[in-house]
């Protein structure tokens, strides 16, 4: 059983990456304009006919459309996205000096805002109904429609140049040769309020899930068992609601650190970080068109990675799934 | 994506309360939504000045004359609000009608054959979720090029998927009711029965997923007018913001005025419409 399901899960990620390729192949070749723009990142009107053709030849667009796409897909798999029009670089390098600052902000958001979402859910549920309920669930519904840039905008306002509290851009404070602590500690003043205007953005899905899974179980006979049986109702709260309750969310976080990745283009733009999301932006202004696909890629599959994540662990949190 | 389906028993007590809590809802949003959409019918006579027009000197603070100051080449902000309510609502509705049309199509379609055609057409809109949502949008963007047009299209392609899934599961339940199987039995062709008995009964929810789909997109539209693949004639709040951000008003005092006001009303009406569909969701279906 087990076995069968692994197959058809694979196959569909299979499908998806397929998909995801061939879209990322297509687009610039099918976009209004000439391909040679797109790919080559050449100036079509100021070439004669015989240097463009030279060109073609240079980047493999005169070839059959299906050996372009069958070398599309070899350069995929030995790493080589090309290079970036505006600086030249490969763009593999230009990935890898950028990842590492999108998975700090992404991770700092991804605990808070499960650990505040999972809490003020649960509380939120206990007390269904009541004012704490209420406020709780129009503060989160309010907050999924802010504007995630604006937000990020208006806590520089608030907290960088108001207060003079924190930095308002970068990752680094430039120019500055800190050493050790001081530096560790430059560069988590520079994450927090990026990281925070992400977690507030990514609390009231978490949010949403824990309150409605938690009144789902409410309502299960073993919770009016253990309350008929006297436990005393904290007992109630942590041992038995909560506990039963937290599968679905952690389905829903695994998910969300996919999608959260997305996210990153807008708020990394606001705050100038130096992560991947900044880079798309960069690369739309600039029209770097081999950048913004190479890191299209990147972001499915961070968001496969994270549906991979979700199917592994959940059979590990609620045996109750184990089986089927 | 493991869903664990349980029963469902609310008691008429928190029942009757969350509906009242619902109807509440339901009307501030209807307020807020029609506060907003009044304004931009009206603009031409609420707005003081031509938000186009260089009116005064440029970087302004708030003042009689100007309520909002004015932008970074003269503009009147308070105008460019009021006339941005326009783009703003137009996109989120156009753009949730497209995605609307597509999502009750596929919906319907695949809901009425379940079988083959219905589970390939729903692996594709499994499909169509789990890409990376706001980096397509984005590169899709970029490669159109910035016009109303094709930001109305690029997001209703894009967010048909979630009205889809939500209108098949209803086709997948009124296909087998008593009156749909009369007529089926009586020999009334497939096109027939889809016009005449499954899309009118799935008329109501397709209003919630209509409502959730305005919502989605004017936050959709305000982001990509933010990064600069908005129109650049037609000033949406997004795009004021990205005017607010290239000429960096958000490090000086002028972001109480250039940056909150965009940025609210961008709020207000994506919550609207959210609060809207809330209610009807669940008017449609107490149990949520």
């Amino acid at each position: 059983m087990r076995r069968r399901f692994d197959i058809r899960r694979l196959t569909q990620y299979g499908v998806v990456v397929v998909v995801a390729v061939t879209l990322n192949f297509l687009l610039p070749r099918l976009m209004p304009g000439s391909p040679l723009t797109l790919i080559a990142g050449v100036d079509v009107g100021l070439l004669s006919a015989d240097q463009r053709a030279e060109i073609m030849a240079r980047v493999g667009l005169d070839a059959a459309l299906w050996k372009q796409y069958l070398r599309y897909w070899g350069d995929i798999f030995t790493g080589d996205f090309g290079y970036s029009f505006r600086s030249s670089r490969p763009i593999v390098d230009m990935i890898w000096d950028r990842l590492p600052w999108t998975l700090l902000i992404t991770g700092l958001s991804f605990i808070v805002s499960a650990v505040v979402g999972v809490v003020l859910g649960a509380i939120s549920a206990w007390r269904r109904g009541t004012k704490i309920d209420l406020g709780m669930l129009s503060g989160m519904i309010s907050i999924e429609s802010l504007p995630s840039f604006w937000l990020g905008m208006v806590l520089i306002s608030i907290f960088a140049v108001q207060w003079r509290l924190l930095p308002s851009s970068g990752a680094v404070t430039s120019a500055s040769d800190l050493v050790g602590w001081a530096h560790t500690w430059d560069i988590v003043r520079h994450a927090i309020l990026p990281a925070a205007t992400l977690s507030i953005l990514a609390t009231p899905g978490v949010y949403m899930t824990m309150r409605y899974s938690m009144l789902e179980t409410l309502r299960e006979d073993y919770i009016r068992t253990a309350r008929a049986k006297g436990a005393d109702e904290r007992r109630v709260l942590f041992g038995h609601v909560a506990r039963n309750a937290i599968a679905p969310v952690v389905t829903v976080l695994a998910l969300r650190l996919g999608f959260a990745f997305g996210g990153t283009v807008i708020v990394e733009t606001v705050f100038s970080y130096p992560g991947l999301g900044r880079m798309v932006f960069d690369a739309v202004s600039g029209r770097d068109y081999p950048v913004m696909q190479a890191a299209f890629l990147v972001f499915t599959a961070a968001v496969l990675a994270a549906n991979l994540l979700a199917d592994l662990l959940y059979p590990l949190i609620d045996p109750r799934t184990r089986t089927s | 994506m493991t869903v664990t389906g349980h029963r469902q028993r609310a008691t008429t007590r928190t029942a009757l309360r969350s509906s009242r809590l619902s109807s509440l809802l339901g009307l501030t949003g209807v307020v807020i939504v029609g506060a907003l959409v009044s304004a931009a019918v009206l603009a031409p006579w609420l707005a003081p000045y031509d938000p186009t027009e260089r009116v005064a000197r440029p970087f302004l603070s708030p003042s009689w004359d100007h309520l909002l100051g004015t932008n970074d080449i003269g503009q009147d902000l308070l105008s460019e609000m009021i006339f941005g309510a326009r783009v703003s609502l137009t996109v989120g509705i156009v753009a949730a009608a497209v995605a609307l049309l597509i999502g009750t199509a596929v919906g319907v379609v695949a809901g009425y054959y379940p079988r083959r055609l219905g589970s390939v057409m729903m692996r594709g809109v499994d499909m169509i979720l789990v890409l990376p949502f706001l980096p397509l949008l984005i590169v899709l963007a970029a490669y159109l090029g910035r016009s109303l047009l094709n930001t109305i299209l690029v997001i209703g392609v894009l967010i048909w998927a979630e009205p889809a899934r939500v209108i098949r599961s209803q086709v997948l339940s009124l296909r087998s009711r008593e009156h749909v199987l009369a007529a089926r039995s009586m020999g009334a062709p497939d096109r027939w029965t889809i016009l005449r008995h499954i899309v009118p009964r799935t008329a109501l929810l397709a209003t919630g997923s209509f409502v959730r789909a305005v919502s989605n997109a004017i936050l959709l539209e305000a982001a990509l007018s933010f990064l600069g693949l908005g129109d650049p004639i037609q000033k949406s709040w997004g795009s004021t913001l990205f005017w607010a951000q290239e000429r960096l008003a958000f490090l000086t005092p002028a972001w109480k005025w250039w940056v909150l006001p965009p940025g609210l009303l961008i709020m207000m009406a994506s919550l609207g419409f959210a609060l809207v569909a809330f209610s009807l969701e669940e008017r449609i279906d107490p149990r949520l």
